[in-house]
């Protein structure tokens, strides 16, 4: 998947460089260029289909384009609401685009990740780059067994090339010349020993194609390393409470999304109690209201009867029990009730209000009582101000809590079996208690009229939402990500390079005519014409030394 | 450049058919997976029925729980919560399985998860529940067995046999055929 360049060569020298150049053109072409190029057209036999398939599909333009149709198709799960992070965003735009939502959800752009032409487009990029990348992989082994290519007749045609006369025979001149470059940890590979011709061949710069290489298999193992994160690991949500605690069990999850190859029992058996949630927010100047801190301390357990370890969890800094991360998501206002019915049962209620303004934290919430036949629906103000008759909010902190509730009496429609929300009273089997809602301040009671009981607000809790994730794949990404890097420098910043000495004994009989020449492939990085001449200049140097 | 884009369109097409097809296997596969579950009790046979755990715990009343001093009966483990409707649809049916297999050699448990006991005791006296309820705000006793069988919602009905074997689950509301089928079959008369 690097770019592939023939090396530069003036049109007439094209037939000289012959199989020196054109075996590094070969190196190449087999994988991407050449082969797509040389099968682009459809062949009519039908046997040859599937071949043409087979290329188009592991060529490397192929492999851009679902890199591309990848990221493209992650734009949606970014963009609209998704049912596995915010299913009540869902809910809301079902409500705001009530024609256009079923459309979207046919097409899976609510659960975008879980969608089969997703899974599509990832499997093909998969099996693309597995059908790029083994191929090349044989090539390069063997490509590494390859001794360098028979140095070409004429050097002087290379795009680099120099001659000097020596006063040695050529047979050391040659000699030298691979001392040279064998101490230079060139691979070399000289003129056969009772030759006329005296040459030798010397390679170096094989780290590019490991580089390479090491990006492709790098980028399968991210690849491999994700859909293991997606079959074995699992993601799940779960509010808590201050004071509440919950195990790591499938019916205490709010919501819970295994991957496809987790059964229920593959839970951790760790337990965590939610003992206290702070939040503290900037109390003036311009950014007034922000939150400057969030801290959920949790005592946890790893598994049943173990140490019980203490945590302070918060935004970025997860909780980890075995291979989980317990991440800090969201926070609100759970208002703690007492209730006292008709008959004199008491109840105890702190259910979480959920915000319906994420700057003030006016939140909204309801109380059910289906024994007591009592529900309240209410509205939480963390610090409640009036104006002009309309209750508000003015600051997200609990600093003056008021909660306004309207009561119901009678049946609450949750004995027949259907499953409702704890977020949502049904009042259809209910009547109102008062014409207007009833404002409590922390310890204030109001006292239900017509002998119903009565409704305490005891005082102020807080709630956090915490996600569970279990992702194997996370670790291995990472190191294969690292390593791809890797691979790219390497395959960006080594060059591979020949050299090439060819000496003949020289015209007046005694000595020998030297050329050296040179050849690289691609010269992105610069550099190669200094080292060439630097090696030359060693070349012609080193006999010179010799007595 | 003709040819090149020709190519392309070429490159493009067969993508997007292989993506189609693919995506369609894709939908099939899931599909015919999501309609092989069907039913709600899973019943074990015999000698491959799953120990349970001895599961112990103080109840709503804080009196302690302990299930091995149940060995020698069958034992029906209700899993419910006051908060979850489809437990309180199915409170009468086992109060009532509750006062009618007592003499056969039968206990019914309760184990009330998510939580208050004020709010669970007000629900079992209104209901005429009898029985104990372990008080596991915390799904503690649910962690326990679920090692053993799942219990992945709420409710969950677990019928234990005489030896302290699982011989049957049933997942969500119990019915009065389920219920007694799983009774019988756990060598009840």
């Amino acid at each position: 998947m690097t770019d592939v360049h023939a090396p530069q060569s003036q049109p007439e020298s094209a037939a000289v460089e012959d199989d020196a150049a054109r075996s590094f053109a070969l190196d190449q072409t087999g994988t991407a260029e050449g082969g797509s190029r040389r099968t682009s057209r459809p062949p009519a036999a039908n046997a040859g289909w599937l071949r043409w398939g087979w290329r188009q599909l592991t060529s490397m333009r192929t492999a851009l384009i679902l890199l591309f149709l990848l990221a493209l198709g992650s734009i949606p799960g970014s963009v609209l609401p998704q049912q596995g992070s915010d299913p009540g965003a869902v809910q809301q735009y079902y409500a705001s685009h009530p024609a256009l939502a079923p459309w979207l959800n046919h097409l899976g752009l609510f659960n975008v990740f879980a969608a089969p032409w997703f899974a599509a487009i990832y499997l093909l990029l998969f099996a693309s780059l597995v059908g790029c990348v083994l191929p090349r992989a044989f090539r390069l082994v063997g490509a590494a067994r390859t001794p360098p290519p028979r140095a070409p007749r004429n050097l002087a045609r290379l795009p680099h090339s120099s001659t000097y006369s020596s006063a040695l025979s050529p047979d050391a001149v040659v000699a030298g010349a691979a001392a040279v470059l064998g101490g230079q940890r060139f691979r070399l590979r000289c003129s056969e020993a009772d030759a006329k011709d005296h040459w030798v061949s010397a390679e170096k710069g094989y780290l590019r194609e490991v580089g390479n290489l090491l990006f492709h298999l790098a980028l399968l193992g991210v690849l491999l390393s994700i859909a293991a994160g997606g079959l074995f690991g699992y993601k799940a949500n779960k509010l808590l409470v201050e004071g509440q605690s919950f195990n790591d069990t499938v019916a205490a999850l709010d919501e819970y999304h295994p991957g496809r190859l987790v059964s229920g029992n593959d839970l951790a058996p760790f337990s965590l109690t939610l003992n206290k949630f702070t939040a503290n927010y900037i109390d003036s100047g311009e950014s007034r209201g922000q939150p400057s801190n969030f801290d959920a301390n949790v005592t946890y357990t790893s598994s049943p009867g173990a140490k019980p370890g203490t945590y302070n969890v918060r935004i970025n800094d997860p909780l980890a029990v075995d291979s989980l991360k317990v991440y800090l998501i969201g926070h609100g206002y759970a208002p703690e009730f007492k209730v006292t019915d008709a008959k004199g049962n008491v109840y105890n209620e702190t259910p979480p209000f959920i915000p319906a303004n994420t700057s003030t934290f006016e939140s909204d919430g309801v109380v059910k009582l289906p024994d007591a036949s009592l529900g309240f629906m209410g509205v939480f103000e963390p610090t409640a101000f009036s104006a002009g008759g309309t209750l508000m909010s003015i600051f997200p902190a609990a600093d003056a809590p008021a909660v306004s509730l309207i009561g119901y009496s009678g049946n609450l429609g949750m004995n027949d079996g259907v499953p409702q929300s704890v977020y949502q009273l049904d009042t259809t089997g209910m009547t109102k208690l008062s014409g207007s809602p009833h404002l409590l301040t922390p310890g204030q009671t109001w006292t239900l009229p017509n002998g119903k009981g009565s409704i305490t607000f005891v005082g102020v809790k807080q709630w956090v939402s915490m996600a569970i994730t279990y992702d194997p794949g996370q670790v291995p990404a990472l190191v294969c990500a690292m390593l791809a890097i890797a691979g790219l420098l390497l395959s960006f910043f080594v060059r591979r390079r020949r050299v090439f000495v060819r000496a003949v004994p020289a015209a007046s009989g005694t000595g020998s005519v030297v050329t050296v020449g040179g050849l690289t492939r691609s010269d992105a990085s610069g550099g190669f014409e200094e080292e060439f001449a630097e090696l030359a200049a060693e070349i012609s140097a080193s006999e010179k030394a010799k007595p | 450049m003709f040819k090149a884009k020709r190519r392309t369109v070429v490159t493009v097409t067969a993508v997007a058919a292989v993506l189609l097809g693919g995506a369609l296997t894709a939908t099939l596969l899931t599909s015919g997976k999501g309609n092989a579950t069907t039913g709600n009790t899973v019943e074990y046979q015999a000698g491959h029925r799953p120990a349970v755990p001895n599961l112990t715990g103080k109840s709503l009343t804080g009196t302690t729980i302990n299930l091995s001093s149940y060995r020698g009966k069958v034992v029906v483990l209700n899993f419910w919560g006051s908060w979850c409707s489809p437990c309180r649809e199915e409170a009468p049916l086992l109060a009532g399985l509750d006062q009618q297999y007592s003499s056969k050699g039968v206990v019914f448990l309760g184990d009330d998860v998510g939580d208050t006991p004020q709010n669970a005791l007000a629900f079992t006296s209104s209901q005429g529940i009898t029985y104990p309820s372990f008080n596991d705000p915390g799904y503690a006793v649910v962690a326990q067995i679920s090692q053993v069988v799942p219990v992945h919602d709420t409710p969950t009905t677990v019928v234990i046999d005489k030896t302290g074997h699982v011989a049957g689950t049933i997942l969500g509301a119990a019915t009065y055929s389920e219920l007694t089928t799983l009774l019988r079959d756990a060598a009840v008369t």
